[in-house]
């Protein structure tokens, strides 16, 4: 036998099945695209962080010590702590408080106060730690001069820094001018600036101690309670009191993954269903496609080919298509990856992220696998089969469960043909259960993507607090008062905030009292208006940590603004406080504990009564009335802000206008929620979830053109006894309805099992805990949508194969016996 | 006598370019008439019986059957007029093996929408005339060849057909079981039966039918009858009919 016949006999194969060479490619193709995308982000949802950490030696703890309690010598001996490989200082800091003049638009020149800003000095940008990376200019080399911190993390400071300008060290006597020479990024954003060593003391209030910092790199720093661990051993070294703070670059890492990595989870999650899936259909194509081939096996063999041969046709036969759907999911991943990647790779200076090679050699290789153990084993039987033999195990099988089926489906008093088609999967008990996992897995990938996409509006809609319509006045920032912009609001806030107004000082301005009592004036005077409330934000600091935590106190109760609990509850009096999870996890604190902060040297104290959702801030922040920060004696806390409730029926749209209108253009009015942040992860969640029901829908289409081809001559034998194209379209579709059904009823709490068990950990990657009422989304009628998606998939997927088989002509089929 | 079946100058090529399966046939069909389509392999009998039953469509020409042009129908039309007007047995049977005796009997009355308990009663019926109702509640598969031929018929009579269709009825059976299943068609032809029968069997043909129209190449070779001869005619000493029908 020449070798071109096998190769004849692969391509007459083929001809024969286009349904079955599309499905498996398409298959192949969905589920590979899947696999790329899902590993992809996986690998790159760290990968820009740990590229630049990894080049930088960033610190893994950058430590501030009060050097009044130590000394430069005690500090050094540091490095000699067992667990620290590598250490960089003692670096003088300083704290301080820094104005850059600007241009406003419009108003001309206007000087805009940054937070408060952590200088440290150092001679040079490099070493054995925090090698930091010199993008513009050059490192200062004398007085006056400054580099500043351009990580993107870094809220500080303001994007489009530029060389040449100038900025005002305002807290410090004299107001020494800097001139900035160089922009520089440090991965773990270990200062906001840095100047010479001997420009601190210039920088330093006589009164307020210089501090000192270190920078540490520890054998073990895989997990935050190793690197607690590592930094108890630095401190044990000191005297008591000495660190004064320690910050982790895990929080930087996951600040940094905030974007990318909570989608990872739920990628991960439908790129392994995908999988199972396409691993259920090809397995179910495949063995259908050889044992519906067992026929043709005999006819080959009866006519002298060898079992290798025999083997060698069919595996070719699945494998063609396999290895061309792979190759079309290979680029079709890749496009996606690149879309979604594209965002991180913009962040960062550290070159584009691709799909990294091993993923684009390792998945196809694995779903080839894949596929090639899925044939061999059915074809190595069709090989060893006798010719005969394998003539009649192609036959479709006729006895079995089929019987019972049909006796109890009769009595149901159903149409004939929905009786007929009912009782058939149970004739074929292995591709029902087959068929029935590829349909679940489809119906709960929707049922997951419908919960994850509600979860996902209410989440932004937490975050906005606009679960009722809401509008916010900002007011104007007075000349010299201690309202938010002098205290340092974050310049990009998560939370549409003040307008610009809330951070320029800007000429002619009314007084803070005056402002107050016009925004309240013109709030009541709206008919609009169901609830107001003043807010104050304000930025104090804590013992320990080196970042500023933002205050947001109302006045009263203001329960109705609909911040989202996790748990606890909202604060109903002077001295608590409500925290977002974040606050939680970087304080080491639990829902019950006293926190002690400091706000303009002094000392106040509250409990934590419960834990919200809320990003402002990162997370860093808490909730409380305004009475908190009056009976602590924090009287300078003057509200910078007024939500508003507008009345139901009423439009917020038309309610900010119109306030606006009232207000004038000092006054910033915005309304809160409306456009959600997410078309990116919800179109990528659709995609997806259409992804899935397709691979499910191609599953059940092939299981059905399998049988219809299997049962040709028994749908011939229907159609001469008068059985209309409508009813045979009925009973084929119902050879999988059932199926479908079943299968729909189990996903959904599959389903909903993995939402209630994926939400919290893509929550968990984004700092922070979930709240009940993001996690229940699934309504009554929500669940009986859902557990048609099952029966739906089925459906579409049948009807096309039903079509094929109510068309074919009956007469030839009636001749084959 | 009424016409039943009306064949113009029908033609059937299953391939454009190749010799017609049966070319420029002209046949009339009276009702109740008995007649044999005999002829060599590949003449082109199962092609003609399967136009006449709407299984499948001329090339060209008229297929009337029961005041219907069959070539012209819609599929679901087909299906109907089918249901109603033929009954068809084959020489391998085709019951449905996963249904159970009753059951394959009953089919083409639920197809047609006729409610269950009626259509068990007409099987009931069948069954008992045929002689295999202690079969009722087995599967095909536990009969033997003349058992399942007669549920073959008792389903091809479920909606009293005006037109029974057989294509080589015996074909699969011993000579001794052939036999009585010509004799159960003779029978049901006596009481009226409409009948087409396809054979290779000469004898079958002179002894059950009153006519023979031969098939050569798919051409009429030769035609014995003018449309009146009756079975009942040639075969003295019958049985007298089934009494099933209508
Ligand atoms: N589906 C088909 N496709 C192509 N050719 C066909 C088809 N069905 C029948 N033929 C051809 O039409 C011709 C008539 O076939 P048909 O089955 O009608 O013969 P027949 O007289 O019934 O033969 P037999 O006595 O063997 O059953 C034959 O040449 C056959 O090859
Ligand atoms: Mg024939």
């Amino acid at each position: 036998m020449r070798p071109g016949s096998v190769g004849r006999a692969v391509r007459g194969g083929i001809a024969r099945r286009r349904v079955q060479v599309i499905v498996i490619s398409l298959v192949l193709m969905v589920s590979t695209a899947a696999s790329v995308l899902a590993l992809a982000l996986v690998v790159d949802s760290n990968g820009p962080f740990d590229k630049a950490f990894a080049a930088q030696h960033g610190a893994d703890v950058t430590a501030a010590f009060n050097s009044v309690k130590t000394t430069d010598t005690q500090l050094s001996g540091t490095r000699k702590i067992a667990q620290v490989t590598a250490a960089a200082g003692p670096f003088p800091q300083v704290t301080t408080t820094l104005q850059i003049p600007i241009e406003v638009q419009g108003s001309g020149a206007a000087d805009l106060t940054l937070p408060q800003l952590t200088i440290v000095g150092r001679a040079s940008p490099g070493g054995p730690v925090d090698d930091v990376t010199l993008q513009e200019g050059h490192w200062p080399t004398g007085p006056g001069q400054i580099a500043l911190n351009s990580n993107p993390q870094n809220d500080n400071l303001p994007p489009n820094l530029m060389l040449g300008q100038h900025v005002v060290a305002t807290g410090i006597p004299g107001k020494p001018r800097l001139t900035i020479v160089g922009i520089a990024n440090s991965v773990t954003n270990t200062a906001d600036g840095w100047v010479v060593p001997a420009e601190i003391s210039r920088l330093t209030a006589s009164a307020s101690p210089v501090g000192e910092q270190m920078l540490y790199r520890f054998a073990s720093a895989g997990s935050a309670a190793a690197i607690r661990a590592d930094v108890a051993d630095v401190a044990r070294a000191l005297p008591a009191g000495a660190l004064t703070a320690a910050d982790s670059y895990l929080s930087t890492k996951a600040a940094e993954a905030v974007g990318i990595a909570p989608l990872t989870p739920f990628v991960i999650a439908f790129g392994i269903i995908g999988l199972v899936m396409s691993v259920m259909i090809v397995i179910n194509v495949i063995t259908g496609a050889v044992v519906a081939g067992y026929h043709r096996v005999g006819v080959l063999k009866s006519i002298g080919f060898t079992p290798g041969q025999v083997m060698a046709a069919y595996t070719a036969q699945v494998m063609i298509p396999a290895v061309a759907g792979c190759l079309g999911g290979l680029v079709v991943g890749n496009l996606l990856s690149g879309v979604l990647l594209e965002r991180t790779a913009n962040l960062y200076q550290v070159g584009g992220l691709g799909v990294p090679g091993w993923v684009n050699l390792a998945v196809p290789v694995a779903m080839l696998a894949v596929v090639g153990i899925a044939v061999l084993i059915p074809a190595a039987r069709a090989g060893r089969m006798s010719a005969a033999q394998a003539i009649t195990a192609g036959r479709a099988p006729r006895q079995g469960g089929g019987y019972a089926a049909h006796r109890i489906l009769g009595r149901l008093g159903l149409p004939q043909p929905v009786t007929i088609g009912l009782a058939a999967p149970f004739a074929r008990p292995a591709r029902t259960f087959v068929t029935l996992v590829a349909v679940l897995l489809g119906a709960a990938a929707v049922t997951f993507a419908v919960g994850l996409g509600a979860s996902l509006q209410r989440v932004v809609t937490g975050l906005n607090l606009s679960k009722t319509d809401q509008v916010q006045v900002s007011l104007p920032m007075p000349q010299g008062s201690g309202g938010p912009g002098g205290s340092g609001l974050p310049i990009r806030t998560d939370r549409p905030g003040p307008g610009p107004s809330g951070h320029f000082k800007l000429p002619k301005l009314p007084s803070a009292e005056a402002a107050q009592h016009a925004a309240i004036a013109a709030i009541t005077r709206q008919p609009g208006t169901l609830h107001f409330v003043a807010e104050a934000d304000e930025e104090v600091s804590m013992a320990g940590l080196s970042h500023q935590v933002q205050v947001t106190a109302y006045q009263g109760s203001a329960d109705w603004l609909g911040y989202d609990m996790i748990s606890g509850h909202w604060y109903n009096g002077s001295g608590q406080v409500d925290v977002p999870t974040y606050f939680l996890t970087a304080t080491g604190k639990t829902v019950g504990d006293s926190v002690t902060f400091t706000y303009e040297g002094k000392q106040l104290t509250a409990r934590i009564v419960g834990e919200v959702f809320d990003n402002v801030n990162n997370g860093m922040s808490m909730i409380t009335g305004t009475q908190t920060l009056a009976d602590g004696g924090l009287t300078e806390a003057q509200p910078n802000q007024y939500d508003i409730q507008v009345r139901p029926g009423a439009s917020a749209a038309a309610y900010a206008q119109a306030l606006q209108q009232d207000l004038g253009p000092l006054y910033g009015v915005n309304q809160t929620g409306g456009s959600g942040g997410l078309p990116l992860i919800l179109s990528l969640l659709a995609l997806l979830t259409l992804l899935l029901a397709t691979i499910a829908g191609l599953g059940v289409l092939n299981t059905v053109a399998l049988q219809t081809r299997e049962r040709v001559h028994d749908l011939a034998v229907f159609k001469a006894l008068g059985m209309t194209p409508r009813q045979t379209i009925a009973m084929v579709v119902c050879w999988v309805a059932g199926t479908g059904l079943i299968a729909g009823l189990v996903a959904v709490p599959v389903g909903i099992a993995l939402q209630h068990l994926l939400v919290p950990v893509m929550g968990a990657s984004a700092g922070t805990a979930i709240p009940a009422v993001i996690l229940s989304v699934y309504g009554p009628a929500d669940v009986a949508v859902l557990a048609l998606a099952g029966a739906v998939i089925a459906v579409v997927g049948a009807l096309a194969p039903a079509g094929w088989a109510a068309a074919a002509r009956p007469g030839v089929a009636l001749r084959t016996e | 006598m009424d016409t039943l079946i009306q064949l113009s100058d029908v033609t059937k090529r299953y391939d454009n370019d190749a010799r017609p399966a049966v070319g420029g046939i002209q046949l009339t069909v009276a009702a109740g008439e008995a007649i044999a389509v005999m002829g060599p392999s590949g003449s082109g009998k199962s092609t003609l019986l399967n136009l006449i039953a709407g299984l499948d469509r001329p090339s060209s020409g008229a297929v009337t059957v029961a005041g219907e042009r069959v070539d012209r129908l819609s599929e679901t039309a087909v299906a109907r007029f089918r249901r109603a007007k033929i009954g068809i047995i084959f020489q391998f049977f085709n019951l449905l093996d996963d249904l159970t005796v009753v059951d394959n009997v009953m089919l083409p009355a639920r197809l047609a929408g006729m409610a269950r308990r009626r259509a068990r009663a007409r099987a009931a019926e069948l069954l008992e005339a045929l002689r295999i109702e202690s079969q009722r509640d087995t599967y095909p598969a536990r009969l033997s060849g003349g058992e399942r031929q007669r549920v073959a018929i008792a389903r091809a009579l479920v909606n009293r057909p005006e037109l029974l269709l057989a294509d080589e009825p015996t074909g699969a059976l011993d000579s001794a079981t052939g036999e009585q299943i010509g004799r159960l068609l003779l029978e049901l032809n006596r009481s009226g039966q409409s009948l087409v029968l396809v054979t290779h069997n000469p004898d079958l043909a002179a002894r059950y039918t009153g006519r023979s129209v031969e098939l050569v190449d798919g051409q009429v070779a030769r035609d014995s009858g003018d449309g009146r001869a009756r079975s009942t005619d040639l075969v003295a000493g019958a049985e007298p009919g089934l009494q099933v029908l209508p």
